[in-house]
C-alpha cells in the first residue's frame, strides 16, 4: 500500500481555513495564519521493522555499569562433585593364554586354578583389606554375587532407553560403564538373554587402590565367568544388526566389580570388563562397511589386489575406556549422570573400627 | 530384583524406580516413546526431523525387510519457495545418484543448496540409520515450504513505498532405501478401456 505525503498537506490547509473562520477574533486585528499546525497524519498501519535501526550498535551494559561505578562481586560457579567410582581398572588382571581351552575338570586345569589365586600375594592382601571393611566378604560367595550383578545389569540394559533415571537398576553399574554400555543405544533395540553358566564363576584377582587421597579405598575384584548368552541388536527399523536370538554363544569374560569401601552405603557394582589379547575375534555385523582406503595422489591408482586390509592389534584392553565399543554402536550418545556428585571429604569417610556407628546393610 | 546390599535411602529410590518402571511397561512398550522427555534437541527440532527418531519394534524373521527411511531438511534457504518447487518436483522419484548428478549441472541457485542437503542426508543414512549401500537410496518425498520472511521498504516515486519481502524457504527430503519405484505407464488404450468401463458401470439407483 502506497501513501502520499501530499495528502497530509491538504488536510493541513483545510484545518487552517476552518480555524480562521470559527475563531472569535477582534475584527480590526489581523493575525497571520499559523505556519505549522500540529496535525494528525493518517495512521500507518504497517511500519517495517528494520527502518531506523541501521546505525545502532549493541551497547555493552557491563561497560556502562563499570563506568557508573557499580562493582559486581565475582560469581563463583561451584558445583560440588562426589566421585563414587574410580577412574579405571587398577593393575588389570592378565588372563593366561590357554585359559579358555583348559577345562577345570582336567588335572592340569585344576592345578592351574588352585595355584593362580594363591600365588598372587597382592590379591590376598587386597582381599584381606576388603574383609576389614566388609566382614561378610568371601571369595566363594562373591563370585555368585558378581554373576547376579552382571545379569541384572544386562537385563536393565535391554530396557534402558534414554531416560536413565527411570531404570531401577542404575546403581548396579558404575557411571562410566553405564555410559559405555548405553552409548548408541537410543534408537536401537537390544535383546539379551543369559542362557546358562557353563562353569561356576571364580574370583581371579583383587586390588585395593586408593584414589586421590590416601585413605580413599576402592576395592576392585576380577571375576572369571564362562557362560552361554544370546544377544541380538536390532536397528531403528527392526532389522537385525548383530547376533541372533536363537543361537547362544559361549562367552568367557573377566568382569571387574568395584566398591567404594570407605563408604558404608556403597555396593558392589560392575566396573568394566577385561578383554584378553588372545580373545577370538567377534562375529561381524550383518552389513557391509566401507573401510577407508589409502590416500592417493591424482595420478595414482588403487591396487585392490595387493592392498592389505589393516587389522586391529592383538592387545589386551579394558572395556570401560575404549571409545569405540564395537563397530555397531557407532553413534556417540552422551548421557548425563543423574545424581549430583560430591567430593569426599575426610569427615564423611569411616574407618573400619567405627563401622558399628553406621547402619548395617 | 536381587538386592544384595542396600542402604535405606537407596532402597526407597529403587522402589520408586521399580514402580515407575512397571507403570511404563504397562503402557505397552512405552519405554521407547519416553525419548521425548527432557531431550536436548527439543527446542531446535521441528516436526520433519522428529520422524528420524521413530523406532520400530524388531521384525520377525519371516517378515519382509523394512526399508530404511531418512528424513532431512534445511531451513531458511535464501531462495523463493516457488522457484525451489521446480527443482524439488524434478528430483521426485529419482535415485539419489541421479538426483545429485542432475542438480550438479543445473544452473539454478537452489540446485547447489539442494545437492548439499542430499549429500548430507546420504551420509546421515549410512552413518546413523544403518543403510548398507549409499547408492541404494531414492528420493521418496521432496518439497519446499515457506520460511520466515524479512520485510523491507521498497521506495517508489512520489513518496510512495511498498513492503518488500526478503523470501526464505525450507527444503524437505525423504530418502528411502531400495530401488526407485517405476512410474506406472498408462497408454491411451488403457485410458480408453477405463473410460468405457466407467460408462458400463453406470446404473440407476433405487430402481426396480
Amino acid at each position: 500500500m502506497a501513501t502520499s505525503i501530499t495528502r497530509t498537506f491538504g488536510s493541513l490547509r483545510i484545518v487552517a481555513r476552518r480555524s480562521l473562520k470559527n475563531a472569535e477574533v477582534a475584527l480590526n486585528v489581523r493575525h497571520p495564519g499559523p505556519l505549522f499546525l500540529p496535525v494528525r497524519t493518517k495512521k500507518r498501519y504497517f511500519i517495517p521493522p528494520a527502518v531506523g535501526l541501521k546505525g545502532k550498535k549493541e551497547e555493552n551494559p557491563e561497560a556502562k555499569a563499570r563506568a557508573a561505578g557499580i562493582v559486581f562481586r565475582q560469581q563463583y560457579l561451584e558445583r560440588p562433585i562426589n566421585i563414587a567410582c574410580s577412574a579405571g581398572v587398577f593393575d588389570p588382571y592378565i588372563p593366561p593364554e590357554g585359559d579358555a581351552r583348559l577345562s577345570t575338570l582336567s588335572k592340569e586345569g585344576l592345578r592351574q586354578r588352585t595355584e593362580q589365586i594363591r600365588q598372587s600375594a597382592a590379591s590376598q592382601l587386597a582381599i584381606r583389606k576388603i574383609k576389614d571393611y566388609d566382614s561378610q566378604f568371601s571369595t566363594k560367595t562373591f563370585a555368585e554375587q558378581a554373576q547376579e550383578i552382571f545379569i541384572e545389569a544386562h537385563n536393565a540394559l535391554t530396557h534402558v532407553h534414554s531416560s536413565l533415571f527411570l531404570c531401577p537398576n542404575y546403581c548396579q553399574c558404575c557411571a562410566t560403564v553405564l555410559q559405555e554400555m548405553t552409548r548408541g543405544n537410543r534408537y536401537k533395540t537390544i535383546r539379551w538373554r543369559f542362557v546358562e553358566s557353563l562353569e561356576p564363576p571364580r574370583v581371579v584377582h583383587a586390588r585395593c587402590p586408593d584414589m586421590v587421597t590416601k585413605g580413599n579405598l576402592y576395592g576392585q575384584v576380577t571375576v572369571r565367568m564362562h557362560s552361554k548368552q544370546t544377544v541380538a541388536i536390532y536397528d531403528r527399523f527392526g532389522r537385525l544388526m548383530l547376533g541372533s536370538e536363537e543361537q547362544p554363544k559361549d562367552v568367557l569374560e573377566y568382569l571387574v566389580i568395584e566398591r567404594h569401601l570407605v563408604n558404608p552405603y556403597s555396593r558392589w557394582r560392575l566396573h568394566g570388563k577385561i578383554v584378553p589379547s588372545w580373545a577370538p575375534p567377534k562375529d561381524p555385523i550383518i552389513k557391509t562397511v566401507a573401510i577407508p582406503g589409502p590416500d592417493l595422489k591424482p595420478w595414482e591408482e588403487f591396487d585392490a589386489f595387493n592392498y592389505e586390509i589393516p587389522k586391529p592389534a592383538a592387545v589386551q584392553w579394558n572395556k570401560w575406556e575404549n571409545e569405540s565399543l564395537s563397530s555397531t554402536l557407532c553413534i556417540i550418545f552422551l548421557i548425563f549422570l543423574w545424581d549430583v556428585l560430591r567430593l569426599p571429604c575426610k569427615d564423611n569417610l569411616l574407618h573400619p573400627k567405627d563401622k558399628h556407628l553406621c547402619k548395617t546393610h | 530384583m536381587a538386592a544384595t546390599m542396600s542402604g535405606r535411602g537407596v532402597a526407597f529410590i529403587r522402589s520408586i524406580g521399580g514402580s515407575l518402571h512397571l507403570r511404563l511397561q504397562v503402557l505397552g512398550g512405552a519405554s521407547q516413546q519416553l525419548s521425548c522427555l527432557h531431550t536436548s534437541v527439543s527446542l531446535n527440532e521441528k516436526h520433519w526431523e522428529k520422524n528420524n527418531r521413530k523406532v520400530y519394534p524388531p521384525q520377525l524373521p519371516d517378515e519382509p525387510r523394512r526399508p530404511a527411511e531418512v528424513y532431512h531438511s534445511r531451513r531458511q534457504i535464501k531462495y523463493s519457495k516457488d522457484k525451489m518447487w521446480y527443482l524439488a518436483k524434478m528430483i521426485r522419484g529419482m535415485s539419489i545418484d541421479e538426483a545429485i548428478a542432475q542438480l550438479e549441472f543445473n544452473d539454478k541457485k537452489g540446485a547447489k543448496v539442494m545437492r548439499e542437503v542430499l549429500l548430507e542426508a546420504q551420509e546421515m543414512a549410512v552413518k546413523n540409520h544403518n543403510v548398507e549401500y549409499k547408492s541404494n537410496l531414492y528420493v521418496a518425498e521432496s518439497f519446499s515450504g515457506k520460511g520466515k520472511y524479512l520485510k523491507r521498504i521498497r521506495y517508489h516515486g512520489r513518496g510512495m513505498f511498498g513492503i518488500m519481502d526478503k523470501v526464505y524457504c525450507h527444503y524437505f527430503v525423504k530418502l528411502v532405501e531400495g530401488l526407485p519405484p517405476k512410474p506406472e505407464e498408462r497408454t491411451g488404450f488403457d485410458q480408453a478401456k477405463e473410460y468405457v468401463q466407467g460408462l458400463k458401470n453406470r446404473t440407476i439407483i433405487h430402481s426396480l
